[in-house]
C-alpha cells in the first residue's frame, strides 16, 4: 500500500470538491451536535427524575381547629383518629416510612420559608395542619396510598408530590423525544448528502478509477481514497458539532439555566466529555458506511 | 490462453444477441485480429475476456482461470495479466509520461524500486525515452499510444487487448504503433486487437476472426481484412 499516494488523493478530492465537503462538514456537525443535544436532554431527565424520585413523599394533611370539610366535620383531629391513620399508613404495604409532623413543627418550617415576609408574623401555629410525610417504596405507585387514607376521619387533604412534578416529566421527555426526531432527520440529511458528494467525487475522478480498474487495482484500493475522505470530513464535522455542544452547554446551561434553576443537578462539561467518544465514533461511522454503501453502486467491479 | 466455448451475451435493452453462441481459441503467444463492422461483437468480446461484464450463457477461460468461477475480489488479479490499449488513449492529462506509467504499478502495490526499474525500461522498450517529463498534450497522437501501450505493458502482463489502438493515427503513425505491438507479441506475449484498419490488417497477414451479430464468420490464420463495406 503506497501511503504517500493514498494521501495525495485524498487531498485532492476534497480540495477538488471544497464546497460540496464544506456543506458535509456543516451537516455532519449539525447532526452530531443534535444528537449529542439529545443524548444530554435525556441524561438531564434521568438525573431530575432521580433526583425528584428520591424526594418524592406524600403529605396527609390533618384537620386543625378552623378546618372545613368532609373528614373535618368533628373538628380538630383526634388521638385516635391520628392512631388509626398512623395505623392505615404503616401497615400499607407500598409505604416505606412514615414521619409526623405535629402544629409546632409545621410551624417552624413555614417561618424558615416565609422568613422575609410579613406574613410570617400573622401566622400562629394551630393554625397550620398537622401531618404525616410518607416516603414510598416506589415513587411511581402513589394511587394506593393516596386512596387508602383520603376519606378516613381527621384527613383534611392528600397531596402527592409526583402530580406535581409530572408536567416538568412530561416536558422533558417531550424534549428528548423532539431532539431525538430532528437528529434522526439530520443524519438521514447527512446520509444523503454524504452519498451525493462521494458520487461527485467518484464521477469528477472516472478517468483514474477507469484506469485503475483496467491495470487490476484491488477495490480496496480503488475506494480507500473516498472512504477515508467521508471519514476525515465526518471526523471534521464531529468535531465541531462536539465543539458546538460544549459552548452550548457552558452558555446556556452553565451561565444561564443552572444558576437561576437550582431545583436538579444541571449536565455539564463532564457529561459531554464522557458522550465526545461516542459521538465521534457516531460521525465517522455513518459517513464512512454512507460512502461505501454509495461505493458500491457507483465503482463496481 | 482466451478460450471462449459457446459463449452468448445478451443486453437487456437489446433485442439481439451481442454474442451468439461463440466458440473460439486463442493459444499463448499469437497475434490475433478481430475485424468486423460496429456492432458485430468485438468490444463486447473484450469486455468478457476483462471480465468487465459476465457473459449470459457459455464459459469462458483466460490466462488459465474459469471466469465464471472467478469470484469479484480476484478480478483485479486477473486484470493484471491483461494489458489493455484503447483507441482515445486514456491517459491521465494531469500527469506527466513517467507518473502515467508508473501510476498502473502504483495502483497495484508495486514497490518504488521496481517502478524506478520498469518504467524507464519499457520507455526505452516504445522508444519514448528522454520524454518522460513530458505531458500528454505535448506529445502527439502516436507517442500518447505509444506511452498507453507502455503503461499496458509495464508490468508483463500475458495477453495485451487493444480496441481500434490506430483508430486515432494517421496511416504512418499507424505503422509504427503496429511494429511496437509486433515487437511486443514477439516477446511472448499474446495480442488481440480489434480493428477497422484494412491496411493494417492485409499488411500483418496474422491470424484474423471476423464476427458479424455476434457470430464467428470467419477465422483464417496469415488471413486479409476481407470484410467490404
Amino acid at each position: 500500500m503506497r501511503f504517500q499516494y493514498v494521501l495525495s488523493e485524498i487531498a485532492t478530492g476534497l480540495r477538488r470538491n471544497l464546497t460540496m465537503t464544506i456543506a458535509l462538514v456543516i451537516v455532519v456537525a449539525i447532526s452530531i451536535a443534535m444528537l449529542g443535544a439529545g443524548l444530554l436532554v435525556r441524561s438531564q431527565a434521568d438525573t431530575t427524575k432521580g433526583y425528584w424520585y428520591d424526594r418524592i413523599e406524600i403529605s396527609v394533611f390533618m384537620c386543625n381547629a378552623f378546618s372545613t370539610g368532609a373528614g373535618c366535620a368533628d373538628g380538630a383531629v383526634t388521638d385516635a383518629q391520628r392512631d388509626s391513620i398512623r395505623q392505615t399508613l404503616e401497615s400499607h404495604p407500598e409505604v416505606d416510612e412514615v414521619f409526623y409532623e405535629n402544629q409546632e413543627q409545621a410551624f417552624q418550617r413555614f417561618s424558615e420559608q416565609f422568613d422575609d415576609s410579613d406574613i410570617g408574623g400573622i401566622i400562629t401555629p394551630d393554625q397550620l395542619p398537622e401531618s404525616f410525610r410518607v416516603a414510598l417504596q416506589d415513587p411511581e405507585e402513589y394511587d394506593g396510598v393516596v386512596s387508602a387514607v383520603s376519606g378516613l376521619p381527621g384527613v383534611q387533604e392528600v397531596t402527592d408530590q409526583r402530580q406535581l412534578l409530572e408536567p416538568l416529566f412530561r416536558t422533558l421527555s417531550g424534549f428528548q423525544l423532539a431532539a431525538f426526531a430532528i437528529t434522526v432527520i439530520q443524519i438521514i440529511a447527512a446520509v444523503l448528502l454524504i452519498a451525493n458528494t462521494i458520487r461527485l467525487a467518484a464521477f469528477n475522478r472516472r478517468r483514474e478509477t477507469g484506469i485503475m480498474r483496467l491495470v487490476g487495482a484491488s477495490n480496496f484500493y480503488i475506494q480507500l481514497p473516498f472512504i477515508l475522505e467521508a471519514a476525515i470530513a465526518g471526523l471534521l464535522g464531529s468535531l465541531l458539532g462536539i465543539a458546538a455542544l460544549f459552548a452550548g452547554v457552558e452558555l446556556v446551561v452553565g451561565r444561564f439555566i443552572a444558576p437561576n434553576l437550582q431545583f436538579t443537578t444541571w449536565v455539564d462539561g463532564a457529561d459531554v466529555w464522557s458522550a465526545t467518544p461516542w459521538l465521534l465514533i457516531a460521525g465517522v461511522a455513518v459517513s464512512m458506511l454512507a460512502s461505501f454503501i454509495t461505493l458500491r453502486r457507483y465503482l463496481r467491479v | 490462453m482466451i478460450l471462449f466455448d459457446n459463449v452468448s451475451k445478451l443486453y437487456p435493452t437489446q433485442n439481439q444477441a451481442a454474442l451468439d453462441s461463440l466458440s473460439l481459441e486463442i493459444e499463448k503467444g499469437e497475434f490475433v485480429f478481430l475485424v468486423g463492422p460496429s456492432g458485430s461483437g468485438k468490444s463486447t468480446f473484450l469486455r468478457l475476456t476483462l471480465r468487465e461484464e459476465k457473459p449470459t450463457a457459455g464459459r469462458i477461460r483466460v490466462a488459465g482461470k474459469d471466469l465464471h468461477r472467478l469470484s469479484n475480489w480476484k478480478v483485479p488479479h486477473l486484470r493484471r495479466r491483461i494489458g489493455t490499449v484503447f483507441q482515445d488513449f486514456r491517459l491521465l492529462p494531469n500527469k506527466t509520461v513517467f507518473e502515467n506509467i508508473a501510476f498502473a504499478l502504483q495502483v497495484i502495490g508495486k514497490p518504488r524500486r521496481q517502478i524506478n526499474r520498469d518504467v524507464p525500461a519499457v520507455l526505452e522498450l516504445v522508444g519514448l525515452d528522454g520524454k518522460e517529463d513530458r505531458m500528454p498534450d505535448q506529445l502527439s497522437g502516436g507517442e500518447q499510444q505509444r506511452v498507453a501501450v507502455a503503461r499496458a505493458f509495464v508490468n508483463r502482463p500475458l495477453i495485451l487487448l487493444a480496441d481500434e489502438p490506430t483508430g486515432n493515427l494517421d496511416p504512418g503513425t499507424s505503422v509504427g504503433i503496429m511494429k511496437l505491438l509486433d515487437r511486443i507479441n514477439r516477446t511472448g506475449t499474446t495480442v488481440v486487437m480489434a480493428t477497422h484498419d484494412q491496411s493494417i490488417v492485409d499488411q500483418m497477414r496474422k491470424r484474423v476472426i471476423e464476427l458479424e451479430h455476434g457470430k464467428l464468420v470467419r477465422d483464417q490464420s496469415r488471413g486479409v481484412y476481407g470484410y467490404t463495406r
